[in-house]
């Protein structure tokens, strides 16, 4: 769910052409600030801590692509986007990155003029409703009231499951998840739905979050993945790889406090490899060999981060564990 | 052309208007003329400029989108649709979604406009002033602002299904929204009145409550606005039209209606053309509250579903300047026909 190409399209008509450069690299080594678009107010994506700094898994993607191509996982422009802008400011130069949950599907792919980076974090779109209502599943909700958020594949998601199971229900559709979550708070809708980590985010933030209940079932996927401009592909690759270190680096059992310690001490030729000691892989994509040491000490791998930020929401990592542990992610060999 | 100076005062046929003075008539043509063709031009660059930046950007184009299974839902729909239904058929439920509540607005605002109007010219003290109270608030405060408020205040105070108010047996108001019955079509023509289901009132038509606080919102704000066109209209009739009426024996009503309504009608109907085509335009702030009109619905979810913001753009505008077209268009002919001979 959670982004859409909109209606700021239209501020195509009057850029210039050829605004979009076509070596990003280049662009952000010259700025030595990546500029990474960022949706705000999302809990556990994307917050603001008391000290006016900014949190969250989004944020960490951000960063893990900085620290990569800069060596400073705070050397970071962060441009607040809202989903109806999100895709026009990729599109027209404006962000280097967009990193913050776009679904992964057909018709973006091939029609927008953007690439996906690879899936990051598999979730699914789910429900919440309220506890007293007595719904425990979703086909509990025959002819319910339900809120949505406009444009999103959540939509298209809902009324699909629906209509396969000749199933009434009557939808709500608003501008954005935040007034969508309203409306349903003040029981305009019998339910909400939304992708469930953020749903999870949301209702954990609430003031009663135990009057409202997240149905343990999900009608959709949504493959969540990094969205840079076509037609750049070695920062397409960069990308790529950026996230890929995270997931190797779990599977190496690298983490943050051990990696130094391990970059002087290992004998693992593809550790040696990843961490820069051997290999010159870096220079392969146009960064410095200790590019994913670098992601490792300042951002942590994969693990690391889903922790940070989902487990308080009581997240579990389900199919975004390790394949060996059961999950889908798995790491892209360096080799 | 005969005649140097701009000062000369022409004598126009009816109809036509008035040229600016100082200025002959062949510069005026070709200044036109010029200014036609830098807005054509200023339209094929900006064109031109779309399509090539499309292009490079690898965005696709083009309008065979409307042709395309819809593939989401929309709840209030005035013709049959589905989700298996095309764009195109999305696009005719938000456009109609549109027109109800146009014309529901123009309807109760103009009603509204008139009483209140009428009440400030009243003789009696506290209409006059419920009137001007009721002028001063609405017509002072943002009309987005009074959409809020119904919308999030007012009709988020309506109880929940179980506690529903009963207005008469079969008119029914809860927070899903105001429940009637409606004639059935399925199997034949039967009445079927809004009974309760699980979650919601099932049968009958209901409006939803973002209907709802559109149309009040709308129709309070706007209604401030004619009401002063309407006192505005009646003030310029003569007074020597009321006395004349009420020399005749006619009563105070009958003067009202027969006598000012018509003169007055004729200062009235071009600002209130103004106000309708802003009031039909102003439907689209519903996109803000989750009412499906062509906003919502068509620059919203269809172009993020399709992915083409100019053709959604292009379709949306067209159909707003081709109803103001329209609405400007009857009232003009309207107007002409209550127009004095000779003024």
């Amino acid at each position: 769910m959670r982004v859409v190409p909109g209606l700021a399209l239209c501020a195509l008509a009057v850029l210039p052409a050829g605004g979009a450069s076509a070596d990003t690299l280049s662009d952000v080594l010259e700025r030595g600030m990546l500029r990474c678009a960022v949706i705000e107010a999302s809990p556990g994506f994307s917050s603001i801590d008391a000290n006016g700094r900014r949190y969250g898994f989004d944020i960490d993607n951000c960063r893990t692509v900085a620290a990569a191509v800069l060596g400073d996982a705070d050397a970071i422009e962060y441009v607040p986007i809202n989903p109806n802008t999100a895709f026009t400011t990729l599109q027209s130069g404006g962000v280097d990155v967009f990193p913050g949950g776009a679904t992964w599907t057909f018709l973006r792919d091939t029609s927008m003029g953007l690439d996906y980076t690879g899936a990051y974090l598999y979730a699914g779109q789910g429900f919440v409703v309220r506890r007293a209502s007595g719904v425990s599943s979703v086909p509990d909700l025959e002819g319910a009231t339900i809120c949505v958020a406009q444009g999103t594949t959540n939509e298209q998601n809902l009324a699909d499951y629906f209509r396969a199971r000749r199933m009434k229900y009557s939808i709500v559709t608003f501008a954005d998840v935040e007034r969508g979550l309203n409306a349903y708070l003040a029981d305009r809708c019998d339910a909400f739905t939304t992708e469930v980590f953020s749903l999870a985010g949301r209702i954990v933030a609430l003031r009663n979050p135990g009057e409202h209940r997240i149905l343990g079932d999900v009608i959709s996927k949504e493959p969540f993945s990094g969205l840079v401009r076509q037609g750049d592909p070695r920062w397409r690759d960069i990308v790529f790889w950026a996230f890929n270190s995270r997931l190797a680096a779990e599977e190496f059992g690298l983490t943050t406090s051990n990696v130094e310690e391990m970059r002087a001490t290992t004998e693992d030729a593809e550790i040696r490899r990843f961490l820069g000691v051997e290999g010159g892989f870096g220079r392969q994509l146009g960064l410095r060999d200790d590019w994913a040491y670098q992601i490792v000490a300042q951002v942590g791998n994969y693990g690391e981060v889903f922790a940070r930020h989902f487990e308080p929401l009581g997240l579990e990592r389900g199919l975004n564990a390790l394949w060996r542990d059961g999950g889908l992610m798995i790491a892209m060999p360096y080799r | 052309m005969r005649g140097n100076s701009g000062l000369r005062r022409q004598r126009l046929a009816e109809g036509e208007t008035p040229s600016l003075p100082g200025m002959r008539k062949n510069s005026a043509f070709w200044l036109q003329c010029l200014l036609g063709l830098a807005l054509v031009a200023l339209v094929v660059l900006v064109f031109r400029t779309t399509q090539s930046n499309l292009e490079l950007l690898g965005v696709q184009s083009g309008f065979d989108f409307l042709w395309k299974k819809a593939g989401f839902s929309i709840s209030q729909h005035l013709i049959p649709y589905t989700e298996d239904s095309p764009i195109w058929v999305a696009l005719a439920v938000a456009i109609l979604n549109t027109l109800l509540l146009a014309v529901f607005c123009i309807f109760l605002a103009s009603l509204l406009g008139l009483a209140v109007g009428i009440g400030r010219l009243s003789s009696n003290w506290l209409v006059s002033r419920l009137s001007l109270a009721y002028l001063e608030l609405f017509r002072n405060i943002p009309v987005l602002l009074q959409i809020f408020f119904w919308y999030y205040v007012a009709l988020r105070a309506l109880p929940s299904l179980e506690s529903s108010i009963f207005i008469t047996d079969y008119l029914v108001l809860n927070n899903r929204g105001l429940y009637f019955p409606f004639i059935e079509f399925a199997n034949g023509f039967a009445i079927s009145p809004p009974v309760p289901g699980r979650f919601a009132y099932e049968g009958g038509f209901y409006l939803m409550p973002e209907f709802l606080a559109l149309w009040i919102g709308l129709s309070l704000y706007n209604g401030s606005y004619i009401s002063e066109i309407v006192r505005s209209g009646f003030q310029s009739v003569a007074r020597g039209q009321w006395e004349a009426g009420a020399a005749l024996g006619l009563k105070p009503a009958t003067v009202l209606r027969r006598v000012a309504l018509p003169q007055a009608l004729r200062a009235v109907l071009p600002p209130l053309t103004t106000v309708y085509m802003n009031m039909f335009k102003a439907t689209s702030l519903a996109a803000a509250i989750a009412y499906p009109e062509i906003v919502s619905v068509f620059v919203g979810t269809v172009n993020n579903l399709a992915g083409r913001p100019v053709e959604v753009m292009a379709v949306s505008l067209v159909f707003y300047a081709g109803v103001s077209f329209l609405v400007a268009w009857l009232m003009g002919r309207w107007n002409k026909r209550v127009t004095m001979r000779g003024q």
